[in-house]
């Protein structure tokens, strides 16, 4: 090709490319961010409605307007272990500030009965809820404990952290981050 | 297939899809680099320095941006916690410390971006690869035969649309016969990455729109898309003119 041909092309190319952005914009609402729930940084968290320790009920969009961390969590799982304690101390720090913490329970893949003594040894404040049909970890697209949500106030997912134990920093960082 | 490649690398082991990636891309890079006139100590060299800086300066650079936090758990700084990272900052201490130690060593710059260039390929391969793993990103609702259930409705397979793109962009840039201008070779890979994105993002329904529904990748695609094109165009120029000059000054 020479150059009057090259630079033709390139200027097709562009143009349906511009083209390309305008027919294919989101005019319809099915996309995107913030619009939709699922389980991933920029979207709605998806709501579920759970009961605690205590046998009271918790339903995520009721806490719309306070930063929320979920955790998904085990009592088999070590990691999960680890990072509690680090969790209850941020509590305590933040709480006041606003931030919910919902420690979620796997329930259904869990020994229940290891759930209480475990909380208690630990000495956990916040509140923990039991998935028992796993209805969470499924929305939740759950594929490794523990896992971690940071949603902000309006509800969106700031943040997904896979794996842990999480460090007090990277907690730290990310529930001053929801809080704002 | 899909089902089993998500068993074995859910998240976080996804993150060993992209180490695989890059070993596979440098090896591969090695094998090619004295066609673009770089040795292959000093494209490894490049590499592993760019590497350190990357690891090095997206967490120092967390932690500067986060200091009151790190002032209180100094210690986090050395947490093996993956997160505490600021990809977009280890971006550009990799880019900086790769070009000052091609500057230091007088490696021309377009010379060792084409010589890692199948390593760029290798790696876009494997980032989509992870993406399919860790069932990162998801399409918009579709009825075509082809659609797979995600979220609770059927979906355009992103992930399988960026990886098919992305093998045959690895495919053809390692097919391609070394240009004779420094540069077009990785502007070319460039451009193409930068034109598939442009027209898959279409199908994507997790992107982040601007302007009342235009999608914002898709105008970051068409930029990077214009300049790249721009500037194979300048380079072609450029040794049009000087070989128009050596001609004229031996006739």
């Amino acid at each position: 090709m020479n150059l009057p041909q090259r630079r033709i092309a390139y200027i097709i190319i562009l143009t349906l490319g511009l083209v390309w952005i305008f027919v294919s914009a989101d005019g319809s609402g099915v996309s995107t961010s913030g619009k939709i729930s699922a389980p991933q940084q920029g979207f709605l968290a998806p709501d579920f409605e759970l009961k605690t320790l205590e046998g009271e009920t918790v339903r995520l969009s009721d806490l719309r307007g306070q930063a929320v961390l979920i955790n998904l969590w085990a009592t088999w799982c070590p990691p999960c272990r680890a990072e509690m304690q680090s969790i209850e101390e941020v509590y305590q720090e933040y709480k006041d500030q606003g931030l919910i913490i919902l420690a979620v329970n796997m329930t259904n893949q869990d020994d229940y009965s290891a759930v209480m003594p475990f909380v208690k040894a630990q000495g956990l404040t916040f509140p923990i809820l039991l998935d028992e049909k796993g209805e969470v970890g499924r929305s939740y697209q759950l594929q490794s404990l523990p896992s971690s949500y940071f949603i902000r106030r309006d509800g969106i997912i700031h943040e997904v952290v896979i794996g842990g134990p999480m460090a007090e920093a990277l907690l730290r960082t990310r529930i001053e981050n929801i809080l704002k | 297939m899909i089902t089993l490649l998500r068993s074995l690398f859910s998240p976080p082991r996804h993150l060993i899809l992209l180490l695989a990636a890059l070993w596979i891309g440098l090896a591969l890079a090695e094998k090619r680099a004295e066609r673009h006139n770089i040795s292959k100590a000093a494209l490894n060299n490049i590499f592993f320095y760019s590497i350190l800086g990357y690891i090095l300066g997206g967490r120092v650079l967390y932690a500067l941006s986060n200091l009151a936090v790190f002032a209180r758990s100094p210690l986090s700084l050395f947490s093996p916690n993956i997160d505490l990272f600021d990809p977009l900052a280890a971006l550009a201490a990799a880019f900086i410390v790769g070009w000052i130690y091609g500057y230091r060593e007088k490696l021309p710059f377009w010379a060792v971006l084409d010589a890692l260039t199948p390593l760029f390929a290798t790696l876009a391969v494997g980032i989509t690869l992870s993406h399919l793993a860790a069932n990162e990103i998801f399409g918009n609702p579709t009825s075509m035969p082809w659609g797979m259930e995600q979220l609770d409705a059927i979906r355009h397979p992103v992930q399988l649309y960026e990886l098919i793109a992305s093998i045959l962009i690895f495919g053809w840039i390692w097919l391609q016969k070394t240009d004779s201008q420094p540069g077009i070779y990785f502007l070319s890979f460039a451009a193409l990455t930068a034109a598939s994105r442009l027209f898959l993002e279409a199908f994507r329904g997790d992107g982040t729109l601007i302007f009342g529904g235009l999608r914002l990748a898709q105008v970051i695609a068409w930029i990077t898309l214009a300049i790249t094109l721009f500037t194979i165009e300048s380079i072609r120029r450029k040794d049009q003119f000087s070989k128009a000059t050596f001609m004229s000054r031996n006739s």
